[in-house]
């Protein structure tokens, strides 16, 4: 689903790469565990894949796109099949939950009545029905993140990219994002999630790629956050 | 492409940024009602020509003693003048005028002030060789090969005076046109402006509907079209500006300059009015895409 090849990545402003020949390969319906310090190469790792950026050396692919080769008018394609969720949430604050969630069809030309249709089904499934016409800042934290769930989720996207989901809300609060995570990850879409949560990555028991200085220094099948240091 | 979507976009953009938008359509107005000025200005002067150019003569008046002795350009003064005249390659008509042709002239001329008519008597009026040239802009030639010679009193020329209101109404055109394009300027400048100011306001907005993939349409239209709707919003006014303008000041002014032709509502309408809309239209366009390029991310 996901193939990184020799991928390096040097910003212009930067002497250090901050990203150096990295070779990942994540399968379809995999959850996976992006670790490692900040200046890693966590968030350029994530972006690459959207190709917010186009890495200086290698090859990107997802699900068959080649992505730092292809044509930038194929960009949205690529884009709307991932699922992009942020430790800030990025909600419209003008625009109610069902409106925020609508957006992301809406704008990319989907039919109203499929929006009418998926908007309230996938509320359900975030555990936000009845909240629909609610606006985000009447929302907890972890309420806001499951309506960015909800937003990133809505167009069933073939991978769902987490950064740090859970760096802005408490243990409990973080377990229930990950549970909804699981769930989504157990419909087959891949999920792959930045974090800096030990207990987290500790209790999931699942894969873990650890970054260091732009270069992967770990990846352990079902691997906890802190061995070996 | 959802239109709905778009346009609710467009007026939502437009409204969150009022006071700009009103500048904006100001601005264009104003300077689009300058440059609609300027194109009324050269189809008054294409108007003017048609109407009189054909017309124009060269007069040659006689001196008043071979005006009151010679009746038919029988004369030999009179009569060579009229031969080297129909000779000349650039005359099309030379018809002699005597004093009582001139006084019926000038009876017909004045006949709604009765009170200079009764001032004249056929016998204060020269006797003159109306002369009608091929092409009327070449009448100096004559003006100049004439005036003076021994019977000749003077010469005149209709183009002349009229080329006096070609000066004036050209340099107006040239002053509309600068003022266009100074103030065309400060519109570019506005509607780029409004548009980074929007885009930056609606960022959050933009950054979400790339990131779930809409197309390049979806997010930078409703600010394309931003300009365009403000664009078209300052043709319309400056077009209704030239209205108003035409039957509150022009058609007064211009009553009492008879040379000069009536503006005519139809002038402002076809000729004009499109070429505002299409204009504002295109370079509105053209600055909203240009700026959305090159200070825009998309």
């Amino acid at each position: 689903m996901i193939r990184l090849e020799e991928v390096s990545k040097v910003y212009k402003t930067s002497t250090r790469p901050a990203l150096e020949r990295v070779s990942v390969e994540m399968d379809k319906g995999e959850f996976v565990f992006l670790i490692g310090p900040s200046g890693s190469g966590k968030s350029t790792f994530l972006r690459l894949l959207l190709r917010e950026e186009v890495p200086s050396k290698g090859r990107v692919f997802v699900s068959n796109f080649d992505v730092a080769k292809m044509a930038r008018r194929r960009v949205p394609r690529l884009r709307q099949t991932i699922g992009c969720v942020f430790q800030d949430f990025r909600l419209l604050g003008n625009k109610t939950v069902a409106e925020n969630v609508a957006f992301a069809l809406e704008v990319i030309g989907k039919p109203k009545q499929t929006i009418r249709k998926v908007v309230p089904e996938v509320l359900e499934l975030v555990g936000l029905d009845g909240k629909a016409d609610r606006l985000p800042n009447e929302l907890s934290g972890g309420e806001q993140q499951r309506v960015a769930i909800a937003r990133a989720f809505v167009n069933r996207p073939l991978v769902l990219l987490a950064d740090e989901p859970t760096g802005n809300l408490d243990p409990d609060t973080s377990q229930d994002i990950m549970l909804l995570l699981e769930r989504i990850n157990r419909t087959g879409t891949t999920v792959v999630m930045a974090t800096h949560d030990h207990s987290i990555v500790d209790s999931m028991r699942r894969r873990v790629v650890e970054l260091h200085l732009g270069r992967v220094v770990r990846d352990d099948a079902r691997g906890v956050y802190g061995v070996g240091r | 492409m959802r239109a709905s979507f778009v346009f609710s976009e467009v007026i939502t953009g437009l409204r969150r940024n009022i006071t700009m938008t009103i500048a904006m359509i100001i601005t264009t107005a104003i300077s689009l009602a300058m440059l609609g000025g300027g194109l009324i200005i050269v189809g008054s002067i294409d108007k003017m020509q048609q109407r009189y150019m054909a017309d124009i003569e060269v007069s040659v008046y006689f001196t008043s003693d071979i005006s009151a002795s010679d009746k038919d350009c029988s004369g030999p003064v009179c009569q060579q003048i009229r031969q080297e005249l129909g000779d000349n390659p650039l005359v099309e008509s030379v018809v002699f005028e005597d004093r009582d042709k001139a006084y019926q002239r000038f009876k017909e001329i004045f006949a709604s002030q009765p009170e200079l008519v009764e001032l004249a008597t056929p016998g204060s009026l020269p006797a003159s060789l109306k002369v009608k040239l091929k092409d009327p802009t070449r009448s100096e030639l004559l003006v100049k090969q004439y005036t003076g010679k021994p019977g000749v009193d003077r010469v005149d020329d209709q183009s002349e005076f009229l080329d006096r209101f070609f000066s004036v109404l050209n340099a107006g055109r040239n002053i509309t046109f600068v003022v266009f394009v100074v103030l065309l300027l400060a519109a570019l400048m506005l509607i780029s402006n409004t548009i980074q100011v929007s885009a930056f306001t609606r960022r959050t907005e933009v950054g979400i509907m790339r990131l779930v993939g809409a197309t390049r349409w979806y997010t930078q239209l409703p600010f394309l079209l931003e300009a365009v709707v403000a664009g078209l919003a300052g043709a319309v006014l400056s077009v209704g500006g030239l209205i108003g303008l035409k039957y509150v000041f022009l058609d007064g002014i211009l009553e009492k300059i008879p040379p000069l032709p009536k503006v005519e509502l139809i002038d402002i309408l076809f000729p004009v009015a499109p070429v505002l809309i299409g204009a504002s239209v295109i370079i509105s366009a053209i600055t909203g895409y240009l700026t959305l390029r090159l200070y825009v991310r998309n």
